[in-house]
């Protein structure tokens, strides 16, 4: 009986699909659903005391700072989205439409290249460059446009922006690229022919048919950014410090696992909530105009 | 008549390769024209030159009386029909219609949804307005792109090989529309194609390419009766070819015709300039016969040996070998009332006539 079941097609399916089910399971769902659990507990010293609570979520709404950095993430997630796709678009527009077709696999390969080291190498590397002696100071000194180093950009937001915007190009210029060559390159003639300006023709014909790989860039990178809290350490400073270094510093330093993992899942909503209005509201806008 | 379109010494390099060599081009208002050719001929890339998605390396391409070396594409008064119709996917039918429409500023939002909707009538999809534009088929892809570009009047309408993705039926009724509009809307049409038939039933006036060249120039039955090489005569329909010798010409060329003997034939029977010497003699299959039990005829007959068959239904066509010639001559018949289908190996007489026959080098 079970080996004709896992001959047949749908079995053979079952079996297939188990062992990534399983794993996805592990790793997803079970932590998942463990953080959701211990969002409603309390931490009583070395202890959990598990009954039902809506403490942390009170503390959460009550007490500013939780309120100000989950802002200060959006925020920053919101401009690394922002800088990055819109830097990224240039680059994969220019990848589709000027680089020779046989030297396309060259160009995404060097793209590529910034995810040969670690990040976290690339994270230091940022504070070689933009540091108090770094490269950009020193460089800007030499040169006699400034006088004293400048200090706006590292150990703060904007140091934070520039890196994670740095780290997320590729993720942004792979979906748009693909969009991109996907354009049936008469559409482009034909807009012409219909008497539209190059200009005019990006706009009306290119943008709306590049929409999906744009969408696609701007989730890929808004969603991870929120929870990224190694860049914020390192280059934050103590003004730069987002939500997720929050939750770490609930699970890690002060031991409050059940405040951790509440913001964890006040995080998670927020983002779900926001990616979700975005592709509706992408969704209704390319509608209204086809 | 007038000329619209004159194109002067056009060349065009795509590095060392000569695309388009010296071509010289009167298109008149209101004709249909048709370049036709075999792929790579450069007939599209002559096309393209017109619209202005090419530039030409040398040379003069005016239309309406003005040089359009730096007009952009959108701004010639020429709209096209792409090959793949280039219908824009993420665009209703009614929008991709009113496309063009965006810099008439003159016109209010209800003239032109009406113009839309005229445009639409006009190649029978009225009421389709509304619907996806990647929902359609073929042949109705390829009416909303005659219909987009036709809304904007243009004084040229360009059509790049518009028929080759439909299937036979749908690409005879198309044909027939096309001929219908041209009449209808009074534009110059400027038609790419390879297929010899479609150019014949739809044009004016054919300029027949070969390797970036124009090899003929003429009306279709001109084309056909008497091309002016053995290029262009074979391209177009089928053509037998005997090798002859021109004795004497004066008003009538004097000729010996392999397998036909010594004729005389009128001057316009040979297009092109012919001298003393050798030459070769072109005869159409339909313009032969063969000679059935109990028909007569008064026209000349020599006699021959059916080397192949093939049976198409209405026509029959014949391989029949006669003394003097290696190749076959290939004879269209008929299948009248009464005629048999001759067998492989039949003895039989063919029926010429050497008004049928053309004189090329």
């Amino acid at each position: 009986m079970l080996s004709k079941f896992l001959s047949s097609e749908n079995g053979r399916g079952l079996l297939m699909v188990s062992p990534p089910f399983l794993y996805a399971m592990l790793l997803m769902a079970f932590p998942l659903i463990a953080i959701f659990l211990f969002s409603f507990w309390t931490q009583d010293f070395m202890t959990l005391d598990t009954t039902f609570t809506l403490n942390n979520y009170r503390e959460i709404a009550e007490k500013p700072i939780y309120g100000a950095l989950l802002q200060r993430s959006l925020f920053v997630s919101a401009s690394v989205t922002a800088v990055t796709v819109l830097l990224a678009f240039p680059v994969a527009y220019f990848l589709s439409f000027h680089v020779r077709p046989d030297r396309k696999s060259l160009w995404l390969f060097l793209i590529t290249i910034p995810f040969w080291t670690s990040y976290l190498i690339r994270v230091f590397l940022w504070k070689v460059i933009l540091g108090y002696n770094g490269v950009i100071n020193t460089g800007l000194i030499n040169v006699g446009l400034i006088d004293e180093p400048l200090t706006f950009i590292l150990y703060n937001v904007n140091a934070v922006i520039i890196t994670l915007a740095h780290a997320f190009a590729p993720f942004a210029i792979l979906p748009i690229f693909v969009a991109l060559e996907k354009i049936d390159r008469s559409l482009l003639e034909a807009s012409q022919d219909l008497g539209e300006s190059k200009f005019m023709t990006f706009m009306r014909i290119t943008l709306p048919l590049a929409m999906p790989g744009v969408v696609g860039a701007v989730l890929i990178v808004f969603i991870p950014t929120i929870g990224d809290y190694v860049t914020p350490e390192l280059m934050g400073g103590a003004g730069g410090k987002l939500i997720a270094n929050m939750i770490q510093t609930q699970f890690l330093a002060l031991n409050n696992a059940p405040l951790g993992a509440a913001l964890a899942i006040v995080a998670m909503l927020c983002v779900t909530a926001i990616s979700l209005t975005f592709v509706l509201i992408n969704r209704r806008w390319l509608k209204g105009r086809s | 008549m007038t000329a619209l379109i004159t194109l002067t010494g056009v060349n065009k390099y795509y590095a060392d390769y000569h695309a388009l060599r010296e071509i010289n081009l009167t298109i008149n208002a209101g004709e249909f024209f048709s370049l036709l050719g075999p792929s790579g001929c450069g007939k599209t890339t002559l096309l393209r030159t017109i619209a202005g998605f090419e530039s030409v390396s040398d040379g003069v391409v005016m239309i309406g009386g003005k040089d359009m070396a730096d007009v952009p594409a959108n701004l010639r008064p020429t709209n096209m029909v792409f090959q793949s119709y280039a219908i824009f996917p993420h665009l209703t039918v009614a929008e991709n219609v009113a496309f063009g429409l965006r810099k008439s500023k003159d016109l209010d939002k209800p003239t032109k949804a009406k113009m839309v909707e005229e445009a639409l009538t006009m190649v029978g999809l009225a009421g389709y307005g509304k619907r996806a534009a990647h929902a359609l088929s073929g042949g109705q892809r390829q009416r909303v792109a005659l219909a987009r570009a036709l809304i904007l009047k243009p004084k040229v309408l360009l059509l790049d090989e518009p028929l080759s993705a439909l299937d036979k039926k749908m690409r005879e009724q198309m044909q027939v529309e096309l001929i219908r509009l041209q009449r209808q809307v009074g534009i110059t049409f400027i038609l790419v194609t390879h297929d010899q038939e479609e150019a014949l039933v739809m044009s004016d006036r054919i300029a027949v390419m070969f390797e970036g060249e124009i090899g003929q120039l003429a009306d279709p039955e001109t084309l056909y009766r008497r091309p002016n090489s053995r290029r262009v005569a074979s391209f177009i329909g089928k053509m037998n070819f005997l090798d002859a010798e021109v004795n004497a010409v004066s008003e009538e060329i004097d000729v010996t015709v392999q397998g036909l003997g010594p004729l005389k034939i009128s001057a316009e029977q040979a297009p092109e300039e012919v001298s003393v010497g050798p030459a070769v003699a072109g005869i159409r299959p339909e313009t032969l016969g063969i000679l059935f039990e109990g028909e007569t005829t008064n026209r000349k007959l020599v006699d021959g040996v059916v080397d192949e068959v093939v049976y198409y239904g209405d026509m029959t066509y014949y391989d029949v070998r006669i003394d003097g010639v290696a190749q076959p001559l290939n004879i269209a018949m008929k299948n009248l009332i009464g005629r048999p289908v001759l067998d492989v190996g039949a003895k039989t007489r063919v029926i010429w006539d050497e008004r049928s026959l053309v004189l090329l080098k």
